[in-house]
């Protein structure tokens, strides 16, 4: 397959040399459709309907070319729906296992009907050193007063290209909440893009991530605040080693008539081997008076006063960063309600130190 | 709490619009070609490198696409407009020899009442030249140099050679490519070493051709232990045509000296303001910006500083007014690389009347920095809801050795603290005005007095309320 264009668009472009506005890709990927899809026990008031296609006109944070892909390669579409008024506490889960040299695209929709609660969780799993390619994309509908929570971690093999394409719609009251551990991968590349349409709509972004080696790591957020109340939340915890690199684009657009909206994101990046590179680019785009947009991000190493303190406890620098990544990591690792996610997390985290 | 909107007022540009005719002026024809180009260079009897240097300029520009981010420009045509006007005059050392039209001018800004007053030196563009220049006597006596780029040019021609868009070259971009080809008038500066220039010196660039471009050049060295605060003024009166500015500020801050440029911008609201300054910084030297951008209609403005040496600082300190028909595209960047530098960013910004405000910076920081530091902070007010205001700050950071610092934030102006205010005694409108004022004060109070209240008076926040 052909995989050519532009990925993870910068909403409003900037200066070029940053070589922040989009990745330009020009590369063939060999699809052989292997890879298994484990799907658990489908909790009542779930269902799963294996081809569908209701969320075409839902954008995703990779960008279209991403949908052409899609539409070019006829990637069936595997919807899950959670039928109205039912709150389902227990998690779907989506394990997709793949091996070396495996090449798949995978699509889904998640659809929380008025007043439903969803939970999915999609781990995307290969052994360490593995190398292969995997596209999803993950288009969801909250309608009005429903919540969907997604949490999907990426514990692919250390020579994996890997896209994760996001798209989202919140209608009134309706709640949309991701949780994004990025621990794997070579080459990763993920997109979010959250129309929060109704008023008192709400997005929650709680990202971890680990880079090391020479992995690459590429996000691009972008939330757009159109129902008046809607809120944002975006934070992002990260340790980046080694030679690693690591590029944010988080974009809150308070558009015109979102009065009352409120937009909130942060970054906080842990730099631990002189040879990592990381790009932060937090936008805010307001056109609406009645609105509070913010942004904040601390990158750096080890504060000196911490190190002190560690050391003072008799914690040697290296362990003192362990402890500190893992702090991060664990911040986000707590919001994820499934043991057996939270233990593949926790040994993937182990195994890497 | 009633929701009752400020009234802040636009900016009185009336002392800014108005004009005198162009008589017995020397124009070059509108557009841009190497015959254009060979033409001015032959008016300003260049030396031949610099001939070569314009021509070559101008190749890079025929290659050079417009920038696709950022404000539309699409209303610029190089066509129409005349890129050199010569007034009337050689450049005088004195006020009264200057003629009345445009000494006239120069008054009604303030400019002879500011030199007599607060200033070392001063220096006065008119369209493309310089009409006046002078410094005083007791500030050349230190060795300091001030003078206009084309006199710099001829007696000081090595350092000029040695520096010259060196800093900014051609290739930087479009308008620093037109820069180069066209460039005309500007000032140069000289500090030598240990030299403390205790009061500073301004140049004010005023374009008053309709159609018109003005592109002065800017060098200023200063060498080890020396000391200066540079200030800039500019403005112009308003035509139904494109005017354009693509100036562009070269600043040398040697071993532990310290720069502060200052700027006032006010440009018509029919300018395009594609303007390039950068500064380096070499051991423990010290840049400061502060900035006030109010006029134009559109402005591309990101003063860059670059921390090459040890220890070196940088400080900006900006503020920017987009109102009515304006789309202002302005910020700061900063290249760390030497050892234990700092830079610290500080970025208002206000629109109202549908104006576009745009905060752009960068913080980049080498691999072969240790111990770099840098915190950026912009806040933005929006006065209404047919506004606009974008921030798109960026940080590239490449080694862990640092410790970088963001934030942000964009609203209106707050209903708990004019509560606050309210009930202790201060009216509505007064509380409104004191917020905004307090908003702009950051920047207000790093100008020196004189120039403090001129820029109050450019913003000319009178809070009506209800």
């Amino acid at each position: 397959m052909e995989l050519k264009g532009v990925f993870n668009p910068l909403p409003t472009l900037t200066w070029n040399f940053l070589d922040l506005n989009g990745v330009g890709i020009d590369e063939t990927v060999k699809l052989n459709n292997r890879g298994d899809l484990v799907i658990q026990d489908l909790p009542n008031g779930i269902t799963v309907e294996k081809d569908g296609s209701l969320l075409d006109e839902v954008c995703g944070g990779v960008g279209p070319e991403m949908d052409n892909i899609m539409k070019r390669e006829n990637v069936p579409t595997l919807v899950i729906r959670a039928q109205k008024g039912k709150t389902v506490s227990k998690p779907i889960c989506l394990d997709y296992k793949l091996g070396e040299g495996d090449g798949l695209l995978r699509k889904q929709e998640i659809i929380a009907e008025e007043g439903s609660e969803i939970t999915v969780i999609m781990n995307y799993v290969s052994k360490r050193t593995e190398s292969g390619f995997f596209g999803i994309q993950t288009k969801l509908k909250a309608e009005a007063g429903a919540t969907i929570h997604l949490v999907k971690t990426n514990l692919l093999g250390n020579q994996y290209l890997h896209f994760d394409d996001i798209g989202g719609v919140a209608e009134d009251d309706a709640h949309i909440d991701v949780i994004q551990m990025e621990l794997g991968g070579g080459r990763t590349y993920t997109g979010t893009r959250v129309d929060l349409r109704g008023r008192k709509s709400r997005y929650d972004g709680n990202v971890g991530y680990l880079t090391r080696g020479t992995q690459l790591l590429d996000m691009n957020y972008n939330i757009q605040h159109f129902g008046k109340k809607s809120e944002s939340e975006l934070i992002l915890n990260g340790a980046m080693m080694d030679e690693s690199k690591k590029n944010f684009r988080g974009t809150i657009n308070l558009v015109r008539g979102a009065k009352g909206a409120v937009g909130d994101e942060q970054e906080n990046v842990l730099l631990l081997s002189k040879g990592v590179h990381n790009k932060s680019l937090p936008n805010i785009l307001c056109s609406e008076e009645d609105v509070e947009g913010t942004h904040g991000a601390t990158i750096g190493r080890l504060s000196e006063d911490m190190l002190f303190y560690m050391k003072s406890r008799g914690i040697p620098e290296k362990e003192a960063e362990i402890l500190m990544t893992k702090a991060r990591l664990n911040s986000v690792n707590r919001l994820i309600q499934d043991e057996n996610t939270l233990g593949r997390i926790q040994q993937f985290i182990e195994e890497a130190f | 709490m009633a929701e009752i909107k400020p009234d802040v007022k636009d900016i009185d540009r009336s002392l800014y619009d108005f004009r005198y005719e162009e008589k017995d002026f020397y124009k070059v024809k509108e557009g841009l070609t190497e015959d254009i180009v060979r033409q001015i260079s032959k008016e300003k009897n260049d030396p031949e490198w610099m001939t070569e240097f314009r021509l070559k300029a101008l190749e890079t520009y025929n290659k050079q696409t417009v920038p696709e981010w950022g404000p539309d420009i699409s209303g610029l045509n190089m066509d129409d407009i005349v890129t050199y006007v010569r007034p009337n005059t050689a450049m005088k050392g004195k006020w009264s020899e200057v003629p009345d039209d445009i000494k006239n001018t120069f008054e009604r800004l303030g400019i002879p009442d500011a030199e007599r007053k607060s200033l070392a030196g001063v220096g006065a563009q008119y369209d493309s030249e310089l009409v006046y220049h002078n410094v005083k006597e007791e500030v050349l006596a230190q060795g300091v140099v001030y003078t206009d780029m084309e006199s710099a040019l001829r007696d000081h021609e090595d350092l000029v050679k040695t520096h010259f868009m060196k800093l900014v070259p051609p290739t930087d971009h479009k308008f620093a490519a037109l820069h180069g080809a066209v460039w005309s008038g500007g000032s140069f500066v000289y500090v030598p070493a240990g030299v403390k220039v205790e009061i500073p010196l301004q140049s004010y660039f005023r374009l008053n051709a309709p159609g018109a471009g003005q592109f002065e050049h800017t060098l200023i060295i200063l060498e080890e232990g020396a000391d200066l605060h540079f200030i800039e003024g500019c403005s112009a009166p308003k035509y139904s045509v494109a005017n354009l500015h693509a100036g562009c500020v070269e600043l040398f801050v040697g071993k532990n000296a310290r720069l502060r440029y200052s700027t006032i911008e006010n440009w018509s609201k029919n300018m395009y303001n594609l303007n390039t300054k950068r500064a380096i910084c070499e051991e423990g030297a010290k840049m400061e910006w502060v900035s006030g951008s109010f006029g134009s209609h559109v402005s591309y403005l990101y003063p860059t500083t670059i921390l090459k040496g040890d220890d070196s600082h940088m400080e900006f300190t900006g503020i920017t007014f987009a109102g009515k028909t304006q789309n202002l595209d302005t910020g700061a960047k900063v290249i760390q690389i030497g050892k234990n530098t700092s830079s610290s960013i500080s970025s208002k910004s206000i629109s109202k009347d549908g104006g576009i405000s745009t905060y752009r910076s960068s913080v980049t920081v080498m691999p072969e920095a240790k111990n770099a530091k840098a915190t950026v902070s912009c806040q933005s007010l929006m006065l209404d809801d047919i506004s606009v205001s974008d921030t798109v700050p960026a940080m590239d950071i490449r080694t862990d050795d640092a410790d970088i610092g963001h934030e942000a934030k964009i609203g209106r102006i707050s209903d708990d603290a004019v509560f606050y205010l309210m009930s202790r005694g201060i009216s509505e409108d007064e509380a409104r005005a004191m917020i905004v004022s307090g908003f702009a004060n950051p920047v207000s109070k790093e100008l020196p007095l004189e120039y403090a209240v001129e820029m109050n008076n450019l913003i000319n926040l009178e809070m009506t309320g209800g």
